[in-house]
């Protein structure tokens, strides 16, 4: 994703911005957040409270097709509810036709996430993160580069935000800005908070019947370091990598090359996708992408950072064999034999029960209530 | 080799209706373990031990009991159990001052209801030698343990990673070198 370099000098400040207001506890004045015990408090920069105008504000940020060179698309066209803020496609799709290489990311639980992206461990702030979408031109995503004073004066001249921005930015003399449209689309993002799946009943709610006893013999497999393994990469109450937490922001995020390809030559992984070499160029860092939440991860097919997995099944496949055999074709190799393959996936052997159970507790992660909530719902929408 | 030291302190009508369950439990398929009909939990002591134990959560309730509180990725969690230091002394295999002659050339295996294995010397669980003390712990947050935990696992609250606080702990293999 390519931002035009007038614009780093923004994106830098608000990422200073945040990472510094991480460090601090910021004030919420009226805000309260929906979680429950056990589980901690996400971090909020200093800089950016949370506040239910500015929540409200992103709400109708978040979906308002306004906000895209085509005028049909908005965040939460890559980002549909239903699918756990996914798409269904292997690779999201910009307003002016443009793919993106890879796939949506889900945003259950963002606001946890050390890095928001599939292979840029630098990308720490949602503020920072939601310029990419609306002003990236490699791909173009929102495609409002260039227009960015046409969509205020949009937003401006719009009755419903004149209200919310006021709420929102009482004290701003020129609420208005983008750094505020940012502000507040985090602030929402970080509302999307997914803690009542049928697990989270099981294993934090009290409540032993919530889940199958298949599914509870599948997450014994999965949290088994002798057979899944799988909660090395996905592991903790978030089934991700480290989290930050209000208090404690210094975990970095968790990428790893689990042998997805293996072609021939110095670039094993297909370009541009070859995870955080891109970013830093270093060979170790070859196709090492984002091991992200699973809570959900049954409405997010298709899976991995290009979609080219269909199903959960073939997922399991995947990991159980330590990597994907592409037979023919331009992609073709033995991903177990990548050389900058993640050591911890060196496959596990699979019964065709524990493969049922294992699918079963991934279903166990579907949170049907956050794929329902109505407060992260289209406000602009009619009945 | 293991002489069961097991205390009687089930009823006599619980006592058969586990024997029952165990029963009907080793009749049926044997691929998962978990189920309500499971035989009750238990934590083996075996190896060079002058007294080879099968502890049960309510033996170790009544031994000297430790706490331990862990915060991982925000969430706090408060262990209690035995040190396993206590659990090796109960067996007869003291440490600290009393330690016996070529101790430190034993290791103690821990093992796991799924396979997995850790090895410890037994310096490493001396509190005489070192405080990065093993915990065998049985409730979490005041709970009994279950789910992926199993009834039992291990927690090493100065290991920088959880590596060695395995789940669903099943045996300690005391093993000695020197004899």
């Amino acid at each position: 994703m390519r931002i035009r370099p007038r614009l780093l000098i923004p994106v830098a400040l608000l990422v200073a911005a945040a990472t510094l207001g991480t460090a601090l506890r910021a004030p919420e004045p009226d805000f309260a957040w929906r979680i429950p015990a056990p589980f901690p408090r996400p971090p909020v920069p200093a800089d950016n409270p949370m506040s239910v105008a500015k929540v409200e504000l992103g709400r109708h940020l978040f979906h308002d097709e306004r906000m895209s060179v085509n005028g049909r698309q908005s965040c939460a066209s890559c980002h549909q509810q239903a699918l756990a803020f996914t798409d269904g496609l292997g690779q999201a799709v910009g307003a002016t036709g443009m793919r993106h290489p890879r796939g949506s990311m889900s945003l259950t639980n963002v606001a946890y996430a050390p890095a928001l992206a599939w292979a840029d461990p630098t990308l720490h702030a949602l503020e920072a993160q939601a310029l990419v979408p609306m002003l990236g031109t490699d791909p173009i995503e929102l495609g409002l580069d260039g227009r960015e004073a046409e969509f205020l004066r949009t937003v401006r001249g719009d009755a419903t935000y004149r209200r919310l921005f006021a709420r929102a930015f009482a004290d701003d003399a020129e609420p208005y800005s983008l750094r505020n449209v940012v502000r507040a689309i985090a602030a929402f993002e970080r509302t999307l908070l997914s803690f009542r799946s049928p697990y989270d009943r099981y294993r934090y709610g009290g409540e032993p019947g919530a889940i199958s006893e298949s599914a509870k013999r599948g997450a014994a497999f999965f949290f088994s370091g002798q057979q899944g393994g799988c909660f090395q990469c996905h592991g903790r109450w978030n089934l991700s990598g480290g989290v930050r937490v209000e208090g404690d922001t210094s975990a970095e995020g968790t990428f790893a090359n689990t042998g997805l390809y293996n072609l021939a030559g110095a670039r094993s992984y297909p370009a541009p996708n070859t995870g955080v070499h891109a970013v830093t160029g270093r060979a170790e860092d070859m196709g090492r992408f984002r091991a992200p939440t699973l809570r959900n991860i049954t409405v997010t097919a298709p899976y991995m950072h290009d979609g080219s997995v269909a199903t959960l099944d073939a997922v399991l496949d995947h990991y159980a064999a330590g990597g994907r055999t592409i037979a023919t074709g331009p992609h073709a190799g033995v991903g177990r034999l990548n050389p900058h393959k993640a050591p911890n996936v060196d496959g596990f052997a699979l019964s065709v029960e524990q493969r049922r159970d294992l699918l079963a507790f991934l279903a166990t992660l579907t949170d049907t209530a956050f794929l329902r909530d109505t407060s992260f719902s289209d406000p602009w929408r009619r009945p | 080799m293991t002489a069961r030291l097991v205390r009687p302190r089930r009823r006599p009508l619980l006592a058969l209706a586990a024997a029952t369950a165990a029963l009907l439990f080793s009749l049926a398929p044997a691929a998962h373990a978990q189920s309500a009909l499971a035989p009750e939990p238990t934590i083996t002591v075996r190896g060079d031990v002058p007294t080879p134990l099968v502890l049960t959560a309510a033996d170790l309730a009544a031994m000297p009991r430790a706490t331990v509180t862990t915060t991982n990725n925000g969430m706090t969690t408060t262990y209690r159990g035995v040190w396993v230091a206590d659990v090796l002394a109960k067996a007869g295999f003291a440490l600290g001052p009393a330690a016996r002659r070529n101790s430190l050339s034993g290791y103690v295996l821990a093992r796991a209801t799924d396979g997995y294995q850790v090895l410890f010397s037994i310096g490493e669980l001396d509190p005489a030698i070192t405080d990065g003390q093993a915990l065998l712990a049985d409730t979490a947050n005041d709970q009994p343990l279950f789910a992926e935990n199993g009834r039992f696992r291990l927690v090493l609250p100065k290991d920088k990673r959880g590596a060695r606080s395995m789940r669903m702990l099943a045996s300690l293999d005391v093993v000695l070198l020197i004899k």
